[in-house]
């Protein structure tokens, strides 16, 4: 479960988020909206240790990333909005760096390793250095490095952007078997309608603030999401 | 017009973004100081130098001279700097999507980069020149306007010529290592192939200039013949004609022209085959994939030398000192003798072979102390993470394992080769086994304190939104600063044995830098274990 309790976030004297509070439950496909610049990814960033937060607390199954962002983190896996890897490695190597960092065994990482390859059409590719790759090629070595150690939550912003029509309905597909297990997917999106279907939960940030949180059927009831969506952007 | 100054504009923001600096708070003041205080002790430390060639020039009324040889060192320098910067300013630009789709001339966008280029060659030029030119003018207090005008043009146009030989070497390099398919390695051998030849040329000064000095009537037609630009500047300096200066002005001019409209004819071409060479450089195959465990510590190290051996420029300067330091071991074991009668033949120094043999170990403790102080490996290497900071962030794993496999990294680039060498000399000249264990402690010791200081310090100024790696290696602030502190600790070193040399036998002098590297360590170390992981928690892109 992750528990944020009244973050807030400021640059210089600009709250970037302000005070924020909700939570993330096993086994929720967890939405998280909000226009350009809205405070999305510094709250991500927040949620996976990558920067630290004037006040208020963020519980990773009971654990706080302020006070033990370690046992935090072996708990995770991030995918950022930019594939950023070590290019001049090759594809396969960058994935066993990550798996190291994790202490993720010889037999998962192969088991893993393999399937997420299989999946992602990447097989044949993994001895290639990732600077040869395009950029959706990139996002695959990243999904599944986050993929190979079995995190119990994934954290992703903005996931498919970049990713061809049949990646993007593969990870669909592995996002919905993760939740089935009782993990956690929490991702940011401007894509709409993939939310709408595949989201249990939703909340929508606006200026830094929470305006809307909660199931996805009682927060968009009738209407499709964009629509309330640009209803609070008004 | 608009549309040049506009571009010029924005490209020039985006690459002085290098150089800049916080210079708000109290944090600020203090980085506002030291930059101040660097560029003073750099601009003092060139001008007390020029100082002291001109007291020891005008002993034969040539002070005049100082300025031919400072403009042909510098260009020199100029020269070798811009075979790594033409490749991230010329060939390998990262906005050449963004410029080529913009409804501009493509000559326009050549222009633009070799501006930027000449800009960065001539502020470069101006900071080692203007100190020299200042001594020269206070030494010989200068009235004529003559001087002033041809000094004025001399720096507008000194860069020019480097910069198209840069550009022919850098592309050449760039252009035959895109052929292999192990284009770093062939990059790094042709880099060290250059450097090389730099030092081979160096090394034969003495029968270039018997050469010259033998088909040369006189001094001016001397340097001129080593170089046009240098030679001039001394003519024009005794016996200004304004002809000599127009002439030259046209030549420089000519030359720029001609080497814009040759290379506009090309370097489009070029410039795209280069990248489809990278792009296609890896082919797929199906080898077996190396699926295998490792511990974090030594899985970071990995990922940090495979971060070192991918840059040539990075390999290129931190191997250029340990290949100087094999050749030092190889001339100390195979030619001393030789080496002490070529010293002595320069007449500037009078070395007697007995001072050099029974002090070997501080002449060895001299060797590892310059070649630790010009290896800098550490002080770029938080900045070389660059967008990746924020992946390794979200790892579990601690900011001090992190920092600490980085130190460890460089041990393994620069250690072994340092230990390997001093064994051969210790071999060679029967050092005794205590002063042997002592040299074999200062060469683990000593690269240490560069190790530690580079990270603090890059840790401190870090530049995670660099252009190109050129930008973080070569011209950083961290880079500087960690040259400048790491130069100033070996000097207090030195000036320690020096202290002490006719006061105590070789070990116990050996004992107290041994003690003194031991204490700067540990110093170090603290401070790296106790700020390093909050300025990491820090970092963001």
């Amino acid at each position: 479960m992750i528990e944020i309790k009244n973050v807030t976030k400021k640059y210089g004297n600009k709250k970037a988020i302000d005070d924020i509070s909700f939570n993330v439950n096993d086994g929720d496909i967890f939405a998280f909206i909000g226009h350009n610049g809205a405070g999305k990814t510094t709250l991500i960033k927040a949620m996976v240790g990558i920067h630290d937060f004037e006040s208020g607390d963020i519980l990773i199954d009971g654990k706080s990333i302020k006070n033990d962002p370690i046992e935090c983190k072996k708990l995770m896996a991030f995918v950022p909005d930019n594939p950023e890897t070590y290019e001049h490695m090759k594809a396969i190597d960058y994935i066993n760096f990550i798996c190291d960092m994790y202490d993720v065994d010889q037999e998962t990482r192969e088991k893993n390793i393999k399937k997420y390859a299989k999946l992602f059409d990447m097989e044949t590719k993994l001895n290639d250095t990732i600077d040869s790759y395009s950029h959706g090629m990139k996002q695959k070595i990243v999904l599944i490095s986050a993929l190979a150690h079995n995190p119990k939550i994934l954290i992703m912003d903005e996931p498919f952007v970049g990713l061809d029509p049949k990646a993007v309905f593969d990870i669909k597909e592995v996002l919905q078997e993760m939740v089935k297990e009782g993990k956690i997917v929490f991702y940011s999106t401007h894509i709409l309608d993939v939310a709408e279907k595949l989201c249990s939960r939703v909340a929508i940030i606006k200026e830094g603030k929470l305006v809307k949180c909660g199931d996805m059927k009682s927060i968009k009831g009738d209407k499709s999401l964009e629509k309330v969506f640009m209803e609070l952007e008004k | 017009m608009k549309k040049l100054i506009s571009l010029i504009k924005a490209t020039m923001t985006s690459n002085m973004q290098i150089f800049k600096i916080n210079t708000k708070g109290k944090k600020g003041k203090i980085n506002i100081f030291l930059v101040s205080l660097i560029a003073i002790y750099l601009m003092g430390a060139i001008f007390g130098y020029a100082w002291y060639f001109l007291e020891k020039l005008s002993l034969m009324h040539i002070e005049y001279l100082i300025l031919p040889l400072a403009t042909f060192l510098v260009s020199l320098f100029t020269l070798i700097e811009g075979i790594y910067k033409c490749g991230p300013l010329i060939f390998n630009c990262k906005d050449d999507q963004l410029l080529l789709s913009l409804p501009i001339k493509k000559n326009i966008v050549l222009f633009v980069r070799l501006f930027k280029f000449y800009v960065f060659e001539l502020m470069f030029n101006t900071l080692f020149l203007l100190p020299v030119i200042l001594a020269y003018i206070i030494f010989v207090k200068v009235t004529a306007i003559s001087f002033y005008i041809t000094t004025i043009i001399m720096l507008l146009l000194l860069p020019i010529i480097p910069i198209i030989l840069s550009c022919i070497l850098g592309f050449m390099s760039s252009y035959i290592s895109s052929k292999f398919k192990y284009k770093n390695i062939v990059e790094i051998v042709m880099s060290f192939i250059y450097l090389l030849s730099f030092l081979y040329l160096y090394s034969q000064g003495n029968k270039i200039m018997d050469y010259i000095m033998n088909n040369a009537s006189n001094i001016n037609d001397m340097i001129t013949k080593i170089y046009y630009p240098a030679g001039i500047y001394s003519s024009l300096t005794t016996n200004f004609k304004i002809l000599d200066l127009l002439v030259f002005i046209i030549i420089n001019i000519s030359l720029l022209v001609i080497s814009i409209y040759l290379l506009s004819l090309f370097y489009f071409k070029i410039n795209s085959n280069l990248k489809e060479v990278t792009k296609t450089k890896s082919i797929s195959n199906n080898k077996e994939l190396k699926i295998k465990t490792s511990s974090k510590t030594s899985s970071l190290i990995k990922k940090e030398l495979n971060t070192f051996f991918n840059i040539p420029v990075f390999i290129v300067n931190a191997g250029f000192s340990m290949i100087l330091y094999i050749i030092m071991c190889i001339v100390l074991i195979t030619k001393l003798d030789g080496l002490i009668n070529m010293i002595n033949s320069t007449g500037l120094l009078m070395i007697p072979s007995s001072l050099i043999t029974n002090n070997m170990p501080i002449i060895i403790f001299l060797i590892i102390s310059l070649i630790a102080y010009t290896t800098s490996i550490t002080s770029s290497m938080i900045s070389l993470e660059g967008k990746n900071i924020n992946n390794l962030k979200s790892l579990p794993v601690s900011a001090k394992t992190i920092l600490n496999s980085k130190i460890l990294a460089c041990i393994v680039i620069t250690t072994p080769i340092l230990i390997l060498g001093c064994i051969a000399l210790i071999i060679k000249f029967k050092i005794s086994i205590i002063n042997g264990i002592m040299l074999l402690l200062l060469a683990v010791l000593i690269p240490l304190v560069n190790h530690f200081l580079g990270l603090i310090i890059n840790l401190k100024h870090p530049k995670l939104d660099y252009e190109s790696p050129t930008d973080v290696i070569k011209q950083s602030a961290s880079v500087f600063i960690s040259m400048m502190l790491g130069g100033l600790l070996v000097l207090a070193s030195i000036g320690i044995v020096i202290a002490i040399f006719n006061k105590y036998n070789t070990s116990i002098i050996l004992l107290i830098v041994v003690t003194f590297y031991i204490i700067v360590d540990l110093i170090l170390y603290k401070l790296l274990s106790n700020i390093g992981p909050k300025e990491f928690k820090k970092l963001n892109i």
